[in-house]
């Protein structure tokens, strides 16, 4: 039965460490402290009414560590008793009034994609333990000590999926305001919230005088109750004993003024006993108590950043998007997510601030791939996403599995829209971006817009959505068929801003589709949305003439604080008409680029102000931006393309490989070379007629399972495709099947298997085993830190390659290009 | 901060021979090395044990029994034992997946230089704990990790419980028993009353190959 908890409405009391209690009482160091529910229940006991004796109103089982990976037999008996030591001891102290609360720590694991614990595996683990502890009797689930946000969204998902009890949830900062993987207050106070957690917080880390300064940024982006529970200072140590600094009454001193900031339920971590609860309670119980302020902030978040809507305009990139790209189609349907990833931080690099992540296409499985994009996305860039789909079901996979608070792209006023998107919004949390359009169309007057955003903001609360979760895209169509569409769409941005207090967001560059010189119309009604109060623009930030508007709009409407950023970005740049004629620029020509030695070539190199070499200098000494522009300044001069391949980029590379092999030049510059010369190719494959058509060996690479590093198979890779193999990346921590079933599709002869510790070298073996069982004349290639050549031949390998450039030494006598 | 010992990371990155960098490398070194220092979290956590031999290979201290005849040489004439756990956080781990996506030239810069950064923390942290026993008149040894020798790997996991290192300063073991933040270090470091000199920089640096506490 659910009890009310009167958390927000009166200050409400946490106990203080159980670890620190049972210790004094005999724990050893290492012991889990859980088992002591059937070994010592008599002890988990006393502590608990020392705890309620001291005053508090919510205390936690003893089951901080319980779940299924600590106690694979146990679970059952040792959560259930915990809750049954409680609910008696509750009786025995003659404190039915307090609340007893579902403890639930960390797993002790990373999640994936860092670490090797799925995400839905992390809410399963949790979920057990929710079942199993509500089952017995608890009143609340309490989440503590999270100093991950991933691991802290699948626990609460968990305890929201498998019970109905509130939810609290207090996490683990350092001195720098960080969790250990990079969420702050305000990155995890969004998440958190749109989860519709009960009630959130701090716990552990640290005492109460360095927690200060993270209640404050947590007072002021919650909108839900905020719990504190410190530790008694910070832990010393004194004949191999840890211990806390702090005593109880300097304790209770800084949980008044954690009182007074505003904290809703204080109460004790590690170190406190229940004379620290006592003394806080007796200082912090008559101060004045004041209700939770909801905050109207619109807030995205990554897992460790949080981009607040309003202000300055967000940029959101608008690249990882299929229509009317074909290579990025073509990159999709080969599952080529690591173009899809470049084409992630290129916009980061150029000023993005959220991330747009569109890959519907026909052919492909759109929940499967935005997942896996999605996840891929997050373990390389810190910015937030926007999750870009039409599909229900991609949609919620995504939300379900993004590491932060997202972005939703997007719903609109159709009653089909409305009722699938809505749900997935209060469940998961994220601001959904509203389009103004209904089963009607798209109105053709402000006023027609302004009403579907009525009728979402209506729907959208009915659902329990508030309306700093919404944000409007006023639609910019074609100004080319309907010379009033920017004006109307100026007006509604204008009046999402003033009449309904709320952020608006825009595709902005359709509004130039058919007419000449896009750029210009861009440029301008770029400058004219934001002036109308745009709030968020989905542009490409790549473009010059777009980032040139949004940076005069900063400056001009005193958004860039002394003009810094605009100043750093353009001092010492020229005006376009100058700049742009680099390409065209005929000085340096076929000569500089045609020579074959030294660098001859004397042009000023405008990207790095350097003098440009010819192609096969720039290779060599790993300078890709030169070796790019060398290609194109020799293959405008007329040079054929072939020619400059054979002529000066493979005797390069042969050349770097030669020095990598005698020792007198080293890995980094090897790689930095394989980056030039792939620099090179990019645009040499441009002026190539067959392009694309040429045939490529396919190579299989893969780390094998258990194995969660793959810098040396990278490295592998990038030397393979830079000697023309196919490589066919399967990734990292990969099960023999899957790579067995890769060879047989894409019937792929050579193998390269990486192994870095000996603990996983058993399934480098086994993937071997079964590669020759069911695809016998497939051709093996192991390497890694742990391999070396008798070991190779112990499991059944083909070949041993010491490094990168052995791999390419095989692949050549495998495929017969030894020369 | 940490300082990051130039010649160790050129050693990383395979330089040998006298053989250095040019100046487009070096910067880029220098460059990744920024980003490291902007992107580490340095933690650790020791606990102190006493120790028993039970015979010339088997130890025990903290609940945990090894069998390891290379861990009882280096622990030879300790009576106690502190464990100990370094990390330098999830921050280069993202680099250097960033860096392999984007430039992987920087990823093993990456690689190499928080590599570096791991062996100056720990050795920061083995200082203090030197520094602490000999107040008392008390000699470390040099620090062994689970893995070297015959000691077994499975350790790790005895070690990272007993630190409770996940939660105290993030240090997690994957089920192959793989360190995540990849950046981290677990070791075993003997006290005793006898004296052992050893090189600061550790028995990889160490000449004298001979030596008994040698890991």
């Amino acid at each position: 039965m659910r009890r009310d908890i009167p958390i927000g409405r009166k200050r409400l009391f946490f106990d203080g460490a159980s670890g620190t209690m049972l210790q004094e009482m005999g724990l050893a160091a290492g012991e889990f402290p859980e088992t002591w529910n059937l070994i010592h229940p008599e002890r988990v006991a006393s502590m608990h009414r020392a705890y309620l004796e001291a005053g508090c109103d919510i205390f936690n089982t003893n089951t901080f560590g319980a779940n299924r990976l600590k106690y694979p037999d146990q679970l059952e008996e040792i959560v259930t008793s915990a809750v049954q030591i409680a609910d008696r001891a509750r009786k025995d102290a003659d404190r039915e009034d307090a609340f007893i609360a579902l403890d639930i720590g960390p797993t002790g694991k990373l999640l994936e994609p860092m670490g090797d614990l799925p995400f839905e595996r992390a809410v399963e683990l949790f979920g057990e333990v929710v079942r199993i502890g509500s089952r017995a009797g608890a009143d609340l689930v309490l989440i503590e000590t999270m100093a991950d946000s991933y691991e802290a969204k699948a626990a609460v998902l968990a305890a929201k999926e498998n019970c109905s009890l509130p939810v609290f949830i207090t996490l683990t900062f350092d001195e720098t305001g960080k969790m250990l993987t990079g969420g702050t207050p305000e990155s995890v106070t969004a998440m958190l919230e749109g989860l519709g957690v009960d009630a959130l917080g701090v716990n552990c880390g640290m005492g109460p005088k360095q927690m200060i300064p993270i209640v404050k940024r947590f007072l002021t982006a919650a909108s839900v109750p905020v719990i504190v529970n410190p530790n008694a200072g910070l832990p010393r140590s004194r004949n191999g004993h840890t211990y806390y600094d702090i005593t109880p009454d300097e304790f209770a001193q800084y949980m008044q003024e954690i009182t007074r900031l505003g904290a809703h339920a204080v109460g004790g971590c590690c170190g406190t006993t229940p004379e620290h609860i006592r003394r806080e309670i007796s200082l912090c119980r008559d101060l004045p108590f004041h209700e939770p302020v909801r905050k109207d902030r619109s807030v995205v978040t990554s897992f460790s950043k949080a981009v607040e809507l309003g202000g300055k305009p967000a940029i959101i990139g608008e690249r990882i998007n299929p229509t009317g790209k074909k290579k990025f189609k073509e990159a999709l349907k080969n599952n080529d997510i690591d173009y899809i990833l470049t084409e992630g931080l290129r916009q980061e690099d150029a000023g993005a601030d959220i991330l747009d992540v569109n890959v519907g296409l026909p052919e492909i499985c759109e929940p499967d791939l935005i997942d896996a994009v999605v996840k891929r996305l997050q373990s390389v860039t810190a910015l937030p996403l926007q999750i870009d789909t039409s599909d229900p079901e991609a949609m919620e996979r995504a939300m379900r599995h993004y590491n932060g608070k997202p972005m939703i792209n997007s719903v609109n006023g159709k009653e089909e829209s409305m009722r699938a998107v809505f749900p997935l919004v209060k469940k998961y949390g994220g601001v959904v971006v509203g389009l103004l359009l209904d089963e009607n169309g798209i109105p053709e007057t402000a006023d027609g817009r302004i009403a579907v955003a009525k009728k979402l903001i209506r729907t959208a609360a009915e659902y329990g959505i508030e309306k700093k979760d919404l944000v409007f895209d006023a639609l910019a169509l074609t100004v080319s068929s309907d010379q009033q569409s920017a004006v109307v769409t100026l007006e509604t941005l204008r009046r999402i801003r003033d009449e309904l207090g709320m952020h608006s967001i825009l595709g902005v560059s359709n509004i130039s589709f058919g007419l000449p010189r896009r750029e210009l119309i861009n440029g301008t009604f770029f400058t004219m949305a934001m002036q109308s109060g745009l709030s968020c623009a989905i542009i490409n930030p790549n473009n010059e003439a777009m980032m040139n508007a949004y940076r005069s709009f900063l400056v001009l409407s005193g958004l860039d604080q002394r003009c810094e950023s605009y100043i750093r970005t353009y001092s010492g740049t020229k005006a376009p008409s100058s700049s742009a004629s680099v390409l065209n620029n005929p000085a340096g020509g076929s000569g500089a680029a045609g020579g074959t030695g030294a660098s001859n070539g004397t042009r000023t190199d405008v990207t790095s102000g350097g003098p440009v070499g010819t192609l096969r200098d720039c290779i060599e000494r790993g300078m890709d931006k030169k070796a790019a522009e060398a290609a194109r300044t020799a293959l405008e001069g007329g040079q054929p393309p072939l020619d400059l391949v054979n002529g000066q980029l493979i005797p390069a590379l042969d050349r770097v490989g030669q020095e990598f092999e005698k020792g007198t030049l080293f890995l980094p510059q090897l790689l930095m070379s394989a980056e030039a010369a792939k620099a090179a190719f990019e645009v040499v494959k441009q002026y190539m007629k067959d392009d694309g058509s040429e045939k490529k060996e396919p190579v299989i690479l893969a780390t094998v399972k258990g194995d969660i590093h793959d810098i040396g198979k990278n490295i592998v890779k990038v030397l393979l495709e830079n000697y023309g193999y196919g490589v066919i990346d399967l990734g990292r921590d990969v099960p023999p099947e899957v790579i067995l079933e890769a060879a047989k599709k894409n019937n792929v002869r050579l193998v390269g298997l990486s192994a870095l510790m000996t603990t996983t070298v058993v399934n480098m073996e086994e993937t071997i085993r079964l590669l020759k069982k069911e695809k016998p004349d497939t051709v093996t290639v192991v390497g890694g830190a742990v391999m070396n050549p008798e070991y190779a031949e112990q499991i059944g390998a083909d070949f041993y390659a010491k490094d990168a450039m052995a791999t390419v030494h095989v692949a050549d006598t495998v495929f017969h290009h030894d020369s | 901060m940490i300082e990051i010992d130039q010649k160790e990371v050129l050693r990383y990155l395979g330089f040998r021979r006298g053989n250095g960098p040019d100046a487009l490398l070096m910067s880029e070194i220098e460059k990744c090395e920024r980003e490291l220092q902007d992107a580490v979290l340095p933690k650790s956590i020791v606990r102190r044990f006493p120790l028993e031999q039970i015979d010339e290979k088997t130890l025990r201290f903290a609940g945990i029994t090894i069998v390891s005849h290379s861990l009882s040489k280096n622990l030879a004439n300790c009576s106690e034992v502190y464990l100990f756990g370094a990390t330098l956080g999830v921050g280069p781990d993202r680099l250097i997946s960033r860096a392999q996506v984007v430039k992987m030239s920087d990823a093993v810069i990456y690689q190499a230089a928080s590599a570096a950064m791991i062996e100056t923390w720990c050795d920061t942290v083995n200082e203090k704990i030197r520094k602490e026993v000999s107040a008392e008149g008390l000699f470390t040894r040099p620090r062994y990790s689970p893995g070297y020798g015959d000691c077994p790997l499975e350790v790790q996991r005895d070690l990272i419980r007993v630190l409770d290192a996940p939660k105290q300063i993030g240090l997690t073991l994957t089920d192959s028993l793989l360190m995540m933040p990849s950046k981290s270090v677990t070791a075993v470091i003997g006290v005793s009353d006898v004296p052992v000199i050893c090189h600061p920089k550790g028995c990889e640096s160490c000449a004298k190959t001979d030596c008994e506490y040698r890991r």
